[in-house]
């Protein structure tokens, strides 16, 4: 594996790496500098995780395994998804396991050929990697530190990464269990598939199994809110679930109101554009849709709707018919009206060219329906 | 055959529509792209000439009510298959009059979607109902005092969630956590419609003012009223 520089994970490196991965992992450099204030992400994550990229898969996880100065009871104080050290561990085994997955490296190998049927059988507008925690309620308790096992394989890994993460790498002081740091690397390194997760306490946190399964559900929870936070614009100075809460369902159903009336804006426009021919553009032209619009200066061409209206006959039948039924037709009273002296002069060019393609080509679902309206109408 | 003016109407579309997504697209980049957008805007055409919103013959009610179901199921449609999207078709078919349309649109895939939900809408809530009302029983006996600031802390994020619950399609049947995925991907739909709709919408108006500008050009007249 290259090393990378500093300037961020897979800006333009993706030549091992599919674009997913790379995504995928400025993703999470991005969710992690969000969720971790003090863990900077421009800097040290995309150093220390760039760094650490270079090294196998076991070097990389044992280097991050012998714990860092202080970091331990800075953990410990805070109580949320702090973990500075232990977050970037787990971004740097999953690192591994891709640099593993991309280059084809033996010690890893497992786990990366595991992982990599599940990253290419993702859609590819889901990025994050396949991991995902057992759910809570689950028994893992006695699993937890007598094997040497690791996260599945999930089934839905969206937004799965997240508490992955939390979940399974709480820095552990307190050496209640018998897993030490060596046994600990050994779990990371090996085993793929297996269906528990690792939870380590925190210092100074009760093991008790139900107080751990609370937590792990606590804290996926909790990722979730921050993830909420700092999509809805201006929650993320609040603290305290019920107004975030608050704030999450005034943006909803803001959302939702402006579609209500976005719909009525559209209905409002609507009779003059006739949305049947573009279907067609749109399955013939879906590639070339770079065009910008300051060329639709262009589109006023004369000489291609003059060719347009040689073709069509039944286009300008239609023409006549529908000025008078606008008139007719009492519809929202101040934008219609402008809409209907537009029509009044009785040159839709608009309505002219997509008639043309109505004409031109006729998916089956529409011509009855349009035909009869023709009917109706004349 | 095809007029530019339709190249240029989508082209619009598509262009105005990218710039204003990529606020989401760095903070959940999995979600809103390119064949997302796409996708969601072929649906949208599609329902709309399926639905024969352009013709005349509806009053305006009825053509804003068909526009926002074409809107809604091509957001379900290009999102492919999550909680809420099959909450959003299960309740949109719950009533009579959009089952032809969604009938139309979703061909075959719609009596599977149908199906889906099913199951898992009505028994999951009545299981934690269950659950829940017994260990609120267990709870009471165990313990009489309870910290204050707790329970109120509680009801009100309690309420907060049920108020989710009926805002997200297909919320009931979720739990706490899924809820919170479902909502995160919901609102990122959501926008990605809104920006979508409004991007139609001006361009809608950008060129019918472009034509209205056009009118005067009297050769096109003359070969109208020839024919």
């Amino acid at each position: 594996m290259e090393p990378r520089g500093s300037s961020g994970v897979g800006s333009g490196n993706s030549g091992t790496y599919t674009p997913e991965i790379a995504e995928s992992l400025r993703f999470e450099e991005e969710i992690q500098s969000l969720i971790d204030p003090s863990f900077d992400a421009s800097s040290a994550a995309g150093g220390s995780f760039t760094a650490l990229l270079g090294l196998p898969a076991n070097q990389a996880v044992e280097l991050l395994h012998h714990p860092g100065p202080g970091e331990p009871p800075a953990s410990a104080a805070t109580d949320t998804l702090r973990l500075p050290f232990g977050c970037s561990s787990t971004f740097v085994e999953r690192a591994a396991r891709f640099s593993v997955f991309a280059t084809d490296d033996s010690p890893a190998s497992s786990s990366g050929g595991g992982l990599s049927p599940g990253l290419k059988a993702e859609p590819p507008d889901s990025d994050s990697p396949p991991t995902l925690p057992a759910p809570a309620g689950k028994p893992r308790r006695p699993s937890k530190r007598k094997e040497c096992e690791k996260s599945k394989v999930s089934r839905r890994p969206r937004w799965g990464f997240l508490s992955r993460k939390a979940v399974a790498k709480k820095s552990k002081s307190a050496e209640e269990n018998t897993s030490a740091a060596k046994p600990a690397a050994e779990e990371n390194t090996s085993g793929d598939k297996l269906p528990y997760v690792h939870v380590r306490a925190r210092r100074g946190q009760a093991t008790d199994s139900h107080s751990l399964a609370e937590r792990a559900r606590r804290e996926k929870i909790n990722a979730r809110m921050k993830l909420l936070q700092e999509l809805v614009p201006g929650c993320s100075k609040i603290t305290g679930t019920a107004l975030v809460l608050d704030e999450i369902i005034n943006h909803v159903q803001s959302l939702q109101r402006q579609v209500e009336f976005l719909s009525m804006k559209l209905a409002a426009v609507n009779p003059r554009i006739d949305f049947s021919g573009l279907d067609h553009i749109l399955s013939a032209e879906c590639g070339p849709l770079a065009v910008a619009s300051g060329c639709g200066g262009g589109a006023s061409d004369p000489a291609m709707w003059a060719s347009d209206t040689a073709a069509s006959t039944g286009g300008i039948r239609r023409m006549p018919a529908p000025p008078q039924i606008w008139h007719l037709d009492v519809v929202h009273p101040q934008q219609s009206s402008t809409v209907w002296e537009n029509n009044g002069v009785a040159h839709p060019h608009f309505l002219l060219s997509p008639a043309t393609s109505l004409v031109g080509y006729d998916p089956a679902s529409s011509v009855p329906l349009n035909s009869n309206r023709l009917k109706t109408e004349l | 055959m095809l007029s530019r003016t339709h190249f240029i109407y989508i082209s619009a579309c598509v262009a105005a529509f990218s710039p204003s997504c990529l606020l989401s697209f760095s903070v959940a980049a999995m979600q809103v792209t390119e064949a997302f957008k796409h996708a969601f805007l072929k649906q949208m055409l599609l329902g709309f000439q399926a639905s024969a919103v352009s013709t005349n013959s509806m009053g305006f009610q009825e053509r804003k009510n068909a526009i926002k179901l074409s809107a809604d199921v091509a957001m379900a449609v290009a999102r492919g298959s999550r909680k809420w999207t099959r909450g959003l078709i299960a309740g949109l078919s719950e009533e009579q009059q959009n089952r032809s349309f969604l009938q139309l649109i979703l061909g075959e895939q719609y009596e599977r979607r149908l199906m889906k939900p099913c199951y898992s809408s009505w028994k999951i809530p009545r299981c934690r109902k269950i659950v829940r009302r017994s260990l609120r029983v267990c709870c009471r006996r165990q313990k009489k005092k309870k910290n204050q600031s707790g329970v109120l802390a509680r009801t009100l994020v309690e309420k907060r969630t049920q108020q989710l619950k009926r805002l997200v399609p297909g919320g009931e049947s979720m739990d706490g956590f899924s809820l919170l995925d479902e909502t995160l991907d919901y609102v990122l739909s959501l926008r990605a419609q809104v920006d979508l709709m409004q991007s139609l919408l001006t361009t809608v108006e950008s060129s019918k003012l472009r034509s209205h500008s056009k009118r005067t050009l009297p050769e096109r007249k003359a070969s109208y009223v020839g024919k």
